[in-house]
């Protein structure tokens, strides 16, 4: 704390925004600052690839998994790495599950296959239940039109997108479609597997997933609520020990249904709310899947989408959604209760607080908001709570 | 060591004048790197320029902008700071509202040129492609000269020109034409030319020519008329194919493309990076080779030695020496070409680098860089006065 204490005195810049739509029945917004100096670099020339999820612990521990070797670009990013080696030693890619203290001390790390479970060609959303186990979806790699660069700029070697092997080396066959969900203890000791990597679900399957891209457990740690995701267009509900199917819906209201499904997360008071990514907005249901509403956020938006992923404030009430958007590099605040949007923060860039597609949110006991960037941004970065908002 | 004394048996054996502190460079190199940093530690009294990243300069950009990959920079007399960057290579879902139909409200492509003042505001932008000149398909490299005048290189396929603009983008002239290159003997046009550099006292401008090209030229820096032009350790430029870098293999006696960077000291010494070769070439302005120094000689592909910049004391005592490959910048006793010091790392936050491609110094010390590829930032490092040496390899350097 002293160093961003001495950071504030170096004219710390102030990110948060006022309210996009200043309306005086609507409630002040929190506001945030970055802390550009969070986490502290990583150890062993680690680099990390696209962040596809984030997470706080009940320990205001961060986590986070990346997509490693398979984003990144081995002629220009990781000669450590490749065979043969082409720099001295940097980088490699870090372990996929790292976890930070609040201080941005690196804890832990693990992840990568294993005999047991199937561990995803693309990983996606990350989620710690209240027992304190972590839950990790199989998403698929990103499929953003745009996305990259001119090839033969950025070295062109994009592992499993351009279906090139280490180092350059020959194309492997196609790995299975991500279908499954894992789940590990926090010490990364595998847990439980739902679905089946390369048996693709329906919308109707019970015990198939297609590309789930988020997930979340409910308060008591019992049901696991699944976005069904970048294949499926669903929310999926599983016993979260068993990994029985327990129910599933997909979209509700006018123009029901779901585009791409980003996220799905539980309130403490059971209502659950929906990234309808490609659809620009949030739906919010209850914990059996009747709709309740929804809220649009930055309608103009084409193409990916607006609606990433959702976080919710740590407040009692939780009175306000962290909405992720990773098309307008932005995160939008709702409010919870009308889904209306009553305030932002963030622009596009590679500087401190600014986004290249911020994909994934997250928020601390202290009211301080985690991102995830995922593609070529592969940065988590956090957000001081300045004020609680009202 | 095996290397180093064939290399040096090899260098005997060859025709190149050896002058003695040419002997003493290859000597020097005898001793590895951590038998230095041990020396240096026993010793006590090594001290070199220590530096601490600001992490948040420059401030944001205004309009959304964001930066392709930042291919140059240059401080000029006022401090302010200038880069080039590759608007036109940005993808489509980071340019979002650049695109028609804009499809979100983030980003724009910024203009190539951008000026930044000391506190990081952007005080001026321009560039692009325009009536009266060839806007190279690729910038690359960017200088403003003693004379407050603006010049960018070039490195797509087809380049082969420099363009000099005024401070407020008013283009004054081009040298060299798209598509006319005949390779490094040609007295007319470029190969690919990648930094300028333009000699206050003669008027006289060094190009690193560069990444089709093998050699440095020297042009009138007003007419653009070339002067003279020589290969690696003063040799007519040959544009051989020698494939990639091996350094197993004795050092070719050609530069290996691309001829990266050519900056003179005040002293009247020219410094030349031979990037995928790992090594700097020294030379008098006549061309005359004087000595080289070999970095990161491991480092395969891009190689280690991208750009430098010379310390702002009278004497040039420092030479710092950007390398995109192992992410660092290295801070070397320009008089012995002796590393002492280095730091940085790969990464994406501040102080770490993806690519750092270009260096440049203000008149306070203080250095900024730029980063290629998906770096795509301009950073700054604040000069805290000179410090005992304590870690040949100081990391990522955050403010203590």
């Amino acid at each position: 704390m002293t160093r961003i204490v001495q950071f504030a005195a170096v004219s710390l810049v102030a990110l948060a925004l006022a309210p996009a739509k200043p309306a005086a029945q609507q409630p002040a917004a929190p506001t945030f600052q970055v802390d550009p100096l969070w986490p502290k670099p990583l150890p062993n020339h680690w680099l990390l690839g696209s962040v596809t999820g984030v997470a706080v612990d009940a320990q205001d521990h961060i986590w986070i998994v990346h997509r490693g070797y398979d984003s990144m670009t081995a002629r220009t990013e990781i000669g450590a790495a490749t065979n043969p080696k082409t720099s001295d030693d940097c980088c490699v890619p870090a372990p996929p599950v790292l976890e930070f203290d609040s201080a941005g001390n690196l804890l832990s790390h693990w992840g990568g296959p294993g005999d047991k479970y199937e561990w995803p060609v693309s990983p996606g959303g990350i989620a710690i239940d209240s027992k304190g186990s972590v839950w990790i979806t199989a998403a698929g790699p990103p499929e953003i039109p745009g996305a990259g660069n001119a090839p033969a700029r950025g070295g062109g070697n994009r592992g499993a997108a351009a279906g090139t092997g280490r180092g350059g080396t020959p194309a492997a066959p196609p790995k299975p479609v991500d279908a499954q969900v894992l789940k590990f203890t926090r010490a990364g000791a595998f847990l439980l597997q739902i679905g089946k990597a390369g048996n693709a679900g329906t919308n109707d399957s019970q015990d198939a997933l297609n590309k789930p891209a988020g997930v979340d457990v409910d308060a008591a740690g019992s049901e696991v609520y699944v976005a069904d995701g970048f294949g499926s267009k669903r929310v999926v509900v599983f016993d979260a020990a068993t990994g029985a199917y327990k129910r599933h819906w997909t979209g509700g209201g006018p123009d029901a249904a779901f585009g791409t499904v980003g996220c799905a997360r539980v309130a403490k008071d059971g209502n659950v709310y929906v990234c309808d990514r490609s659809n620009d907005r949030v739906q919010a249901f209850d914990k059996n899947g009747k709709f309740l509403r929804q809220g649009v956020v930055s309608p103009s938006t084409k193409g990916t989408g607006s609606v990433w992923d959702i976080a919710l404030s740590k407040d009692p009430q939780q009175r306000f959604l962290y909405v992720a958007d990773g098309h307008d590099q932005k995160i939008f605040i709702l409010r919870r209760d009308t889904l209306d949007v009553i305030g932002s923060f963030g622009d596009g860039g590679r500087l401190p607080g600014t986004f290249y597609s911020v994909g994934s949110v997250a928020v601390d006991s202290k009211g301080n908001v985690y991102t995830g960037e995922t593609l070529e941004g592969k940065r988590v970065q956090k957000f001081l709570l300045k004020g609680a908002g009202r | 060591m095996n290397v180093l004394f064939r290399r040096f048996r090899l260098r005997a054996e060859s025709r190149v004048l050896i002058s003695v502190s040419f002997v003493a460079a290859i000597a020097a190199l005898g001793i590895t790197e951590r038998t230095l940093a041990r020396a240096v530690q026993a010793r006590g009294t090594v001290t070199a320029p220590r530096y601490e990243v600001d992490p948040l300069w420059p401030k944001p950009l205004p309009n959304h902008w964001v930066l392709g990959m930042v291919i140059g920079v240059s401080v000029d007399e006022q401090d302010h700071v200038w880069i080039v960057h590759r608007d036109n290579l940005l993808g489509a879902n980071e340019t979002a509202a650049s695109q028609n139909p804009p499809t979100a409200a983030c980003c724009v492509k910024a203009p190539p040129v951008l000026e930044f003042d000391p506190a990081g505001n952007v005080v001026g932008h321009w560039g692009g492609p325009a009536e009266g000149y060839d806007w190279p398909a690729s910038n690359h490299g960017i200088t403003v000269d003693y004379k407050g005048n603006v010049w960018i290189g070039a490195n797509e396929g087809n380049d082969a020109h420099l363009l000099k603009f005024t401070k407020a983008g008013k283009f004054l002239m081009q040298i060299g034409k798209p598509g006319q290159s005949k390779g490094s003997n040609d007295t007319e046009n470029f190969g690919r030319p990648a930094k300028i550099f333009v000699d206050p006292k003669t008027n006289e401008a060094y190009i690193a020519d560069g990444y089709g090209n093998k050699r440095v030229v020297v042009i009138d820096a007003d007419t653009g008329k070339f002067k003279r032009y020589w290969g690696a350790y003063g040799n007519k430029p040959e544009d051989t194919n020698f494939g990639p870098y091996d350094p197993k293999a004795p050092p070719i006696q050609q530069f290996r493309s691309p001829v990266h960077c050519a900056d003179l000291s005040n002293d009247g010494l020219l410094y030349v990076c031979d990037r995928p070769n790992d090594r700097l070439q020294v030379f008098k302005p006549d061309g005359t080779f004087v000595k080289e120094k070999f970095v990161a000689t491991n480092t395969l592909g891009d190689g280690s030695v991208w750009d430098i910049a010379f310390s702002k004391d009278p004497q040039q005592k420092y030479l710092f020496l950007a390398d995109g490959k192992n992410e660092k910048i290295y801070i070397l006793d320009r008089a012995s070409l002796e590393i002492l010091t280095s730091f940085g790392d790969g990464g994406r936050q501040p102080g770490q680098w993806f690519a750092v491609h270009s260096i440049s110094i203000d008149s306070k010390s203080n250095l900024y860089t730029t980063e290629t590829y998906e770096g795509r930032r301009l950073q700054k490092f604040v000069y805290k006065g000179l410090a005992p040496v304590t870690k040949m390899d100081q990391g990522t350097v955050w403010p203590k």
